[in-house]
């Protein structure tokens, strides 16, 4: 049967076209075919690990992002109590020094008081005494202010009366 | 209703054929002559009636080369002494008369039907091919579409899937071969299921093609073949009374060298050849039937066309499951050539 006998002349001419097709495919198609797909199989597969990574650090920074805001609402709330309690310091202490102030200003007007009240006791009882020797010198027709012992009874009796009131 | 109203054209349609058939004037048909010359070589591809001359080369006896065409030769015309020959061992060969007026068969590089066929399969190999490869090179990160994209997800599908895990770091050194016979091999059986011109032409289904094929795996197997693959061949890992002084073993192991690729070629030549002889033998039924009158050769045909319709489905799975087949399995001889040292 000649289905089954191999034919020379085509054994030769499918040697030529398979070894010719083999070469050229070898050399120009396949291994840019299959550079390509590995390529682009790398492509992808960088691209999506690139995607995870970014997501992965998307959330890292999210998480990062939470805890700086805590962190400075925190802060601005040390702050915010700090303000105030420097505040209340503030105020107490300028009330004290004003107090302190007030108090020694009180005792200086005390003591020019009393300074005050003595000098006119003082000078009360100069008057007082010149005033009664005038009147006893009126009395006993007498020049009396030259006599030391009518001026010492005045004070005495001054003194008297002084402690009595 | 439409469709039974197709269905009931379709049978009144093929019992007029039939019946056209059976007031031809009684040609006794002959199914064996008609399947094997369409599944054989012819010298000038005819289509219908008439027949496209393909150039004749044959070097006669005398050792010259006569290069004319087929159609010198149509209908039994002897040209430059050379005619084809209507029986004997040559039948619908070109031979010549010797000296003697001896019958000899030349040298015969002809392009035939079948070379011219190779050719077109190359061509649309090719034509598949390199417009992928134009895509690749303008737009190298983008995915092809349609045609192109069939052909990455076959190639993707063959070389990452079968070729990498069998072959490893050495793939991209037998790629291209397992590819290009895989190619080569799907689209000749592809032309070979179309009916007219470009295809038509039964290639894988003829043992001069699948020859070769077998052969250049055979090489590139025993080419590629390790130290250890040839030890194995020639003194193998069994008791030594079995390979000396009678080698025994060897002796199998050789036999073994050149069953495979012989495995290879008769696989790919009788599927391919039977998925034609079905379809044929399935069409010549409604000639065979058509002597038994109308209503036989109506019916007849209607389940011949079924069947063969099947049967040409069918035959597109076989397609491509065969060429996956001659290159998986010359993959394997390729991978079991080139053993990896074992550790102990």
């Amino acid at each position: 049967m000649a289905l089954f006998k191999p034919e020379f002349g085509l054994v030769f001419w499918m040697l030529v076209v398979f070894l010719i097709i083999l070469a050229i495919l070898a050399k120009y198609a396949w291994p840019v075919i299959i550079r390509s797909i590995e390529q682009r199989a790398e492509f992808i597969d960088q691209g999506v690990k690139y995607t995870r990574e970014a997501k992965q650090r998307l959330e890292e920074v999210e998480v990062q992002v939470q805890q700086l805001l805590a962190d400075a609402r925190k802060k601005q709330l040390e702050s915010l109590q700090e303000t105030e309690r420097m505040r209340q310091e503030l105020i107490e202490n300028a009330r004290k020094q004003a107090s302190v102030e007030a108090e020694k200003l009180m005792q200086d007007a005390h003591l020019s008081i009393e300074q005050a009240k003595r000098e006119a006791e003082l000078q009360i009882r100069k008057q007082v005494g010149h005033l009664s020797l005038e009147i006893a010198e009126k009395l006993l027709r007498q020049d009396l202010s030259q006599d030391v012992a009518q001026v010492e009874l005045i004070g005495k009796m001054l003194d008297e009366l002084e402690s009595k009131n | 209703m439409r469709f039974v109203g197709y269905v009931i054209g379709c049978i009144s349609l093929c019992c007029f054929v039939g019946q056209l058939r059976a007031q031809e004037p009684a040609v006794p048909f002959n199914p064996q002559e008609l399947i094997f010359e369409h599944l054989g070589d012819e010298y000038g591809w005819s289509i219908w009636n008439r027949s496209i001359p393909l150039p004749v080369i044959v070097r006669s006896d005398t050792g010259k080369w006569y290069l004319f065409s087929s159609a010198r030769l149509d209908g039994g015309k002897t040209f430059n002494g050379f005619y084809i020959a209507p029986d004997g061992d040559y039948a619908g060969k070109v031979v010549g008369r010797d000296g003697d007026g001896k019958e000899y068969r030349p040298w015969d590089l002809s392009m035939t039907k079948n070379v011219l066929a190779l050719f077109i399969c190359a061509f649309v190999l090719c034509w598949l091919l390199f417009p992928l490869v134009c895509w690749y090179k303008r737009k190298p990160y983008d995915a092809p579409r349609r045609m192109k994209g069939m052909i990455e997800v076959t190639v993707g599908m063959l070389y990452q899937e079968m070729i990498v895990p069998m072959l490893g770091k050495e793939a991209k050194r037998f790629a291209p071969y397992l590819l290009t016979l895989f190619f080569f091999i799907l689209v000749m059986n592809l032309m070979g299921l179309l009916v007219i011109f470009p295809g038509g032409a039964n290639l894988a289904g003829n043992i001069s093609i699948t020859l070769v094929l077998a052969v250049c795996t055979f090489v590139v197997v025993n080419v590629s073949g390790r130290k250890a693959y040839w030890k194995d061949i020639f003194w193998p890992e069994v008791p030594t009374w079995l390979k000396f002084p009678v080698p025994m073993m060897p002796v199998i192991e050789l036999f073994g060298v050149f069953t495979k690729p012989i495995a290879l070629m008769i696989r790919l030549f009788a599927n391919m050849l039977g998925g034609h002889l079905i379809t044929l033998v399935l069409i010549s039924l409604i000639f065979i039937f058509a002597a038994m009158g109308q209503v036989v050769a109506g019916a007849t045909t209607v389940i011949s066309v079924v069947f063969a319709v099947f049967m040409e489905i069918i035959d597109i799975l076989i397609c491509f499951i065969q060429a996956y087949v001659f290159m998986m399995l010359s993959t394997i001889f390729i991978v079991l050539a080139r053993p990896e040292k074992v550790k102990e």
